[in-house]
């Protein structure tokens, strides 16, 4: 442990140890060093009070959009990205204490290795193994995004939270309680008042710190990345490039961008699950022309987010072509880009599907799915 | 100066002149403050839960839960400018089961001679874009009213449940929920003329006694049929309920000074 003292006779500072002082030069009796080491007890003593906390700065972060990236959807004006900001969202992010059976925390089913899905489950077990209708999404690159979950329930990424939180077969959290918890947790009180000097702990900064979290949950380092900006590392082989050249044809008008969504909601000719049927973002808005419609989802780190759909339904990414290719039914609200005046679905060849395969998995980006600074240990 | 009576009926005219002035040429300064009472009515009746209130449908209802979001609160002075409510201090939920909840007192106004305010019913579109900023407690406070969805977030901005008994239900539950669907933000601006001014000043706190009634969240220019769906919780119905009768249910009964 290091403490910072001052040398009282210069101006500098320097690092004390426990094992030992850098005596400085001139102290050249007894008396006086007696004196230098009663005045550094005294240091010690008065570095050792609570009130250390108040000499730590909380460092801003210097967050860089990837050049490949469109702009951020989120205005950060308001609450700008910080050490302490971000270490508070993570805390929070992995604390089962969120949830009434102290244990479904966001990453119980928001797992890293698998972009911060629930791999394998098609519906996620919350408290009391509540099962829902939807398949959990990944947290990445949400801070460029505009529309949350598969049926756009929150449009802003501070207030996302609030939905799996307080959901009774997620979390089915109570924030009075929560936030509770948190004012009688001694490492809480810390981080809060280092992330947001002079603020009492509520809701708002609670939120505030999830976003900056998530914020911070950036994909873009994926080969596919790499290619994009011509760094080392970026070489796609031959049957890769022939996948994105298919992709930016057949794909890329809903999976747009490099973030490989338009944000809006579209109805891709899933068969009706008859036991769900699952009205998507009509639940949001009520409105006819919303039946069926599901978020278009970003297809980063695709390798590792199956299973696929809003209700998970399928297991590998060559079932999700073979559906664009002869499973599209004409379902109410069927979007117009997979009805070609009655042919339904997208004409893909067995030679280009292998090609797709081939480039979807080039968005896997392992910096990202082992990043340290993300993990819950 | 000599002594003339002319001098001195000149002293007396001007002693005169200042101390008749006193009360025309008052100066306005300082803050106070003002209350908005919101007194919950049903059609001609003070509203009460479980009490029997027929529509002109012929459905029944009693009153069970009524709870809504007054915010973004403006006072205009006699000369038209206005003082805005600072914003994060500008949401109330006023519950009818809470009294106390039913007259916001507001601190810091401005002294001046007020003429009208201004608000709106739920949360804007503007608080919805600044996410989280400014919010404070605001979820915990909706939290213990349930004010919150359960399936999007955001706020309920009018909360009005009940029983309903008519030609197809007897004593069922009914539920009137309004806020923000998806992108349409469902946001409610009234403005309302008072009858006499409110006179704020350091030492005088108006009260303005608003008459809320919430029959017309149902009947008005929208009509809504509980026979159609016992819950009404989204879709052109709120849209319908927010556009077209939440602007009417509010009126101002009387402002007193003191």
């Amino acid at each position: 442990m290091c403490f910072f003292g001052r040398n009282f006779f210069s101006t500098k500072s320097i690092c004390f140890s426990f094992t030992g002082f850098p005596f400085p030069s001139g102290l050249k009796t007894s008396i006086m060093k007696t004196r230098f080491l009663i005045l550094m007890a005294l240091v010690f003593i008065s570095s050792c009070s609570t009130n250390n906390d108040d000499e730590y700065q909380n460092l801003p972060i210097n967050y860089q959009v990837p050049s490949n990236f469109p702009p951020l959807a989120y205005n950060m004006v308001n609450n700008p990205l910080t050490e302490k900001g971000f270490e508070l969202g993570k805390k929070i992010f992995y604390d089962g204490r969120l949830a009434s059976d102290g244990v479904v925390a966001c990453g119980f089913c928001h797992m890293q290795e698998d972009a911060f899905t629930h791999h394998g489950h098609t519906f996620s077990h919350g408290v009391g193994d509540g099962i829902g209708t939807r398949n959990a999404p990944p947290i990445q690159n949400m801070a460029y995004q505009t529309q949350f979950f598969w049926d756009g329930a929150a449009n802003h990424i501070e207030l996302l939270s609030m939905s799996p939180i307080s959901n009774e077969l997620e979390m089915n959290g109570n924030i009075i309680n929560i936030i509770k918890m948190m004012k009688n947790d001694s490492d809480y009180k810390k981080l809060y008042s280092q992330a947001f000097p002079g603020k009492e702990i509520n809701s708002e900064y609670m939120l505030k710190a999830l976003g900056q979290f998530m914020t911070m949950l950036t994909s873009s380092n994926s080969r596919f990345d790499k290619y994009r900006r011509n760094e080392s590392g970026g070489t796609l082989t031959s049957e890769e490039i022939a996948g994105y050249q298919v992709f930016n044809q057949k794909c890329a008008s809903c999976h747009a961008t490099d973030i490989f969504t338009d944000n809006s909601f579209r109805n891709n000719g899933l068969p009706i699950d008859p036991k769900i049927n699952d009205l998507g973002r009509f639940r949001v808005t009520e409105q006819e022309d919303d039946k069926y419609k599901f978020k278009v989802p970003s297809l980063r780190n695709i390798e590792k987010t199956s299973p696929y759909m809003h209700d998970g339904r399928f297991y590998t990414l060559e079932g999700v072509i073979d559906h664009y290719i002869n499973g599209v039914t004409n379902t109410q609200n069927l979007d117009p880009g997979l009805n070609n005046s009655g042919t339904l679905g997208i004409t893909i060849t067995s030679n280009e599907k292998s090609q797709l395969v081939a480039f979807l998995k080039t968005l896997t980006d392992n910096e990202f799915l082992t990043n340290p600074k993300f993990a819950e240990f | 100066m000599k002594f003339q009576i002319k001098n001195i009926v000149a002293v007396l005219a001007l002693a005169l002149a200042f101390t008749s002035c006193t009360d025309d040429n008052e100066t306005i300064s300082g803050e106070g403050a003002i209350k908005l009472e919101f007194d919950n009515v049903y059609g001609a009746a003070n509203l009460a839960f479980n009490t029997a209130y027929t529509n002109t449908n012929g459905e029944v209802i009693k009153v069970s839960n009524a709870i809504y979001i007054i915010s973004n609160i403006v006072l205009t002075k006699e000369d038209g400018s206005t003082y805005t409510m600072p914003k994060s201090e500008s949401y109330f939920f006023v519950n009818e089961a809470d009294a106390t909840s039913t007259i916001l007192n507001l601190p810091n106004i401005p002294a001046a001679n007020y003429t009208k305010v201004s608000f709106g019913v739920g949360v804007d579109q503007a608080q919805f874009n600044a996410g989280a900023d400014g919010q404070g407690t605001m979820w915990t406070d909706a939290q213990a009213l349930g004010m919150t969805w359960s399936w999007a977030a955001g706020y309920k901005f009018v909360k009005f449940e009940g029983t309903v008994t008519s030609t197809t239900h007897t004593n069922a539950n009914f539920r009137v929920h309004t806020g923000k669907t998806g992108d349409i933000y469902n946001y409610a601006t009234i403005t309302l003329n008072f009858p006499n001014k409110a006179l704020v000043r350091t030492n005088v706190t108006p009260q303005v006694h608003v008459l809320t009634d919430l029959k017309k969240v149902i009947e008005g220019t929208t009509v809504i049929n509980f026979n159609e769906g016992l819950d009404v919780m989204g879709g052109t119905k709120v849209q319908n309920i927010s556009a077209n009768n939440v602007p009417n249910i509010f009126s101002i009964d009387h402002v007193h000074n003191d």
